[in-house]
């Protein structure tokens, strides 16, 4: 359905990532990243911390400078007047926490060239949209964590921007807040908004975008529709035999048919089809060596992807970056 | 208005409207103003109930002196008393000592222990013209009716004149004034930079906003709300002096005032970019204040060596060059103008240099400032933002 979708509205390309590099001394943080993001939808930029998002997101907002690339927005590199449309909620939450919440956002609202009473009304309707109502008069420092982080949403959203970027919006957020963040990105993308946002958990947040760019060392490394990555080129089937806990019987899978990508515990194997395979002589195998339990497709985890394209697995690639830093 | 002075101002009006309806800024404005007000009016009003001021006369007719001694205390508003001396050289060592504050000579001068540099003024003043008026109607018949055009005996001073007490006092007010004003809002500057930068604000502000308009918005915001404190206190200082009929507020000492209003914003406008810069140096905000230090070293210079200044008659050579040079001369000038050491003149070369190098200044601070703002982790060094 989402990707029949997908296709039907054949999004347009809003914002062009376009080999973007930066270094920062040794460290080389974007390395040529290239991608698009089309608008009216939920993008995800996903990869482990360490991966080159926010330097990425900060690169478009023009606060981190590039060594080379560009990025574009509707077709024009993007400039200062193209960035007073676009709203931004960066990783480390930035607020004034001794200034009150109402104040805060009209603030915020007056920087992308609204005038004092216009900034009134937008700062009245999101503090309300936001389950913030009550809390106007209330310093930031005042507010609950997760409130705060509505706080900081509602300073992203005041001014109705065209494209909304969102550093690891889900971090730190509770599953209620989860739910709500994510019913306001699909509201924004419904409303024509182009929503970009950034995430090092992929499987949390496979189900709220539609379309995602996967990176890893400043690179991209896989991208396109949520459904066709989880899918891959080649369906994966589960079995499980009962009695076999090894998953021994698919040894004798032969090689026309696909290969066993991995076992789990408990013995469900995993199986990589052909193109030309036949699911029902896997079936017929799997019978014959016992009762067979569990017989289904079943689409791969972003983090699975990840650790296909890569050699390595989310947590790895964090470790291996967090053990860079140190060593430095 | 254009966009680019739009968005400064919104950040200068944030901050005039965060920081005025705070708490710590009223009560450090009423504290303050009062401070002013008592320091300007109470040694005026305590002066009413001192001692008599004990004047001496040499020669001449005893009831004559003391008549012309009593009359000019009750026009001057001073309590006297009259002492006879036995020769001029008795009255002149009781000068010296202290023990009188003026001696009539018979009927040819007024002598004092030292005459004060922007002239006679005040008592002084009224006892030479009553004694002269006294002599002329004794001496002239008919002069009684010259009276009216008024004639003072000479005044002779047994020292060189120099500033009066009152002046140099007024220079200490101006450069408390300038201390206080550049050293609390320049600290309100690198602790307002230090929580943006430290909170991570700077990063959405500067999403909107280029780092110059941030900079430029928030020294003048803050700048506005100094320059409206300083301005209530030289408004309270005028008054309280005026009212209580202080001679702080007299003749040169306004010029004085003056002097120290222009070193004031001329001071603030050199130092608050140094401070922003410093302030964009940590990574929290608690840092502020030991990267501030250095910024302030020249101001806590020239003031502790101010007060040297004030009590004395003439400044050294060094402090001299402090008075000219960019980082000192907000206080230094003032102070060398306040107690006489320099002219006019010296004055208004100072003020262009102090100008001049706030160009220069700005400028540095600006690239200090736009390249650390958002230079996360441990504290930027100087020399990283510096060489690049």
């Amino acid at each position: 359905m989402h990707r029949l979708r997908y296709y039907l509205a054949m999004p347009s390309v809003e914002l062009e990532i376009d080999g973007l590099r930066r270094r920062y001394g040794p460290v080389i943080a974007l390395d040529g990243l290239s991608f698009d993001v089309p608008s009216g939808q939920v993008f995800g930029f996903l990869g482990p911390n360490g991966a080159g998002k926010t330097t990425t997101m900060r690169a478009i907002f023009g606060v981190v400078g590039l060594d080379a690339g560009e990025i574009r927005w509707r077709g024009k590199p993007v400039d200062e007047q193209a960035r007073r449309h676009f709203g931004y909620m960066p990783e480390e939450r930035g607020l004034y926490p001794g200034m009150k919440l109402r104040d805060q956002i009209e603030y915020f609202a007056t920087l992308h060239d609204m005038d004092d009473q216009a900034a009134e009304q937008a700062a009245t309707h999101w503090i309300r949209r936001l389950g913030l109502a009550g809390r106007e008069d209330a310093k930031i420092d005042a507010l609950s964590h997760g409130n705060q982080q509505r706080a900081q949403l509602a300073v992203a959203l005041v001014h109705d921007p065209e494209l909304l970027v969102l550093d690891e919006p889900f971090a730190g957020l509770d599953p209620g807040g989860v739910d709500d963040m994510r019913q306001v990105l699909a509201e924004r993308a419904a409303a024509g908004v182009t929503v970009l946002f950034s995430s090092h958990q992929l499987d949390l947040v496979e189900d709220i975008c539609e379309a995602v760019a996967i990176i890893h060392h400043g690179r991209l490394v896989a991208s396109g529709p949520v459904e066709e990555l989880r899918r891959g080129d080649r369906p994966r089937l589960a079995v499980q035999v009962g009695g076999d806990a090894d998953g021994a019987w698919a040894r004798s899978l032969g090689a026309d048919l696909g290969e066993v990508e991995a076992v789990r515990p408990g013995g469900t194997v995993l199986i990589s089809l052909t193109n030309s395979a036949d699911s029902q002589r896997i079936l017929d195998l799997a019978r014959a060596a016992g009762p067979v339990e569990h017989f289904s497709f079943e689409d791969r985890r972003l983090s699975e992807v990840f650790r296909e394209v890569t050699g390595a697995s989310v947590g790895q690639a964090e470790a291996e970056h967090a053990a860079a830093g140190a060593g430095r | 208005m254009n966009r680019q002075t739009r968005m400064t101002w919104l950040v200068a009006r944030r901050e005039l409207r965060q920081r005025a309806k705070t708490r710590a800024f009223a009560i450090s404005t009423v504290v303050l103003l009062i401070a002013v007000a008592l320091g300007v009016a109470l040694p005026a009003i305590l002066s009413r109930n001192a001692k008599p001021e004990r004047v001496g006369f040499v020669g001449g007719d005893a009831a004559t002196a003391t008549g012309i001694i009593a009359e000019a205390g009750r026009l001057a508003g001073v309590k006297t008393a009259a002492v006879s001396q036995p020769s001029v050289a008795a009255a002149e060592a009781a000068l010296r000592s202290g023990d009188l504050s003026a001696v009539l000579v018979g009927d040819t001068e007024v002598l004092v222990k030292q005459v004060p540099l922007g002239g006679v003024s005040g008592g002084l003043a009224t006892l030479a013209q009553v004694a002269g008026l006294t002599k002329l109607v004794q001496t002239v018949p008919g002069a009684a009716a010259a009276v009216a055009h008024g004639i003072a005996l000479p005044v002779r001073g047994l020292e060189p004149p120099s500033k009066p007490l009152s002046s140099r006092l007024t220079g200490l007010f101006t450069v408390v004034l300038v201390w206080i004003m550049i050293s609390v809002y320049g600290s309100q500057i690198a602790l307002g930079i230090g929580e943006e930068k430290g909170s991570r604000i700077a990063e959405v502000l500067l999403s909107s906003l280029r780092p110059i308009q941030l900079l430029v918005g928030k020294v003048s915001g803050i700048g506005l709300l100094a320059l409206g404190q300083a301005a209530a206190m030289v408004v309270v200082f005028v008054i309280a002096g005026f009212a209580s009929g202080s001679t702080l507020v007299h003749g040169a000492a306004i010029g004085i005032v003056l002097t120290g209003g222009v070193f004031v914003v001329l001071g603030y406008a050199f130092y608050c970019t140094a401070f922003a810069a410093a302030g964009s140096l940590v990574s929290r905000q608690s840092d502020v204040n030991s990267t501030i230090l250095p910024v302030q070293l020249p101001l806590i210079i020239a003031y502790i060596l101010s007060y040297t200044v004030i009590y004395a008659d003439n400044a050294n050579v060094f402090y001299r060059v402090l008075g000219f040079f960019p980082p000192t001369a907000p206080i230094a000038m003032p102070v060398l103008y306040a107690a006489g050491d320099v002219p006019l003149w010296q004055v208004v070369v100072a003020a262009a240099l102090l100008a001049v190098s706030t160009v220069w200044m700005a400028r540095v601070a600006a690239g200090i400032y736009g390249r650390s703002i958002l230079r996360t982790g441990a504290r930027v060094k100087l020399r990283e933002v510096l060489s690049r």
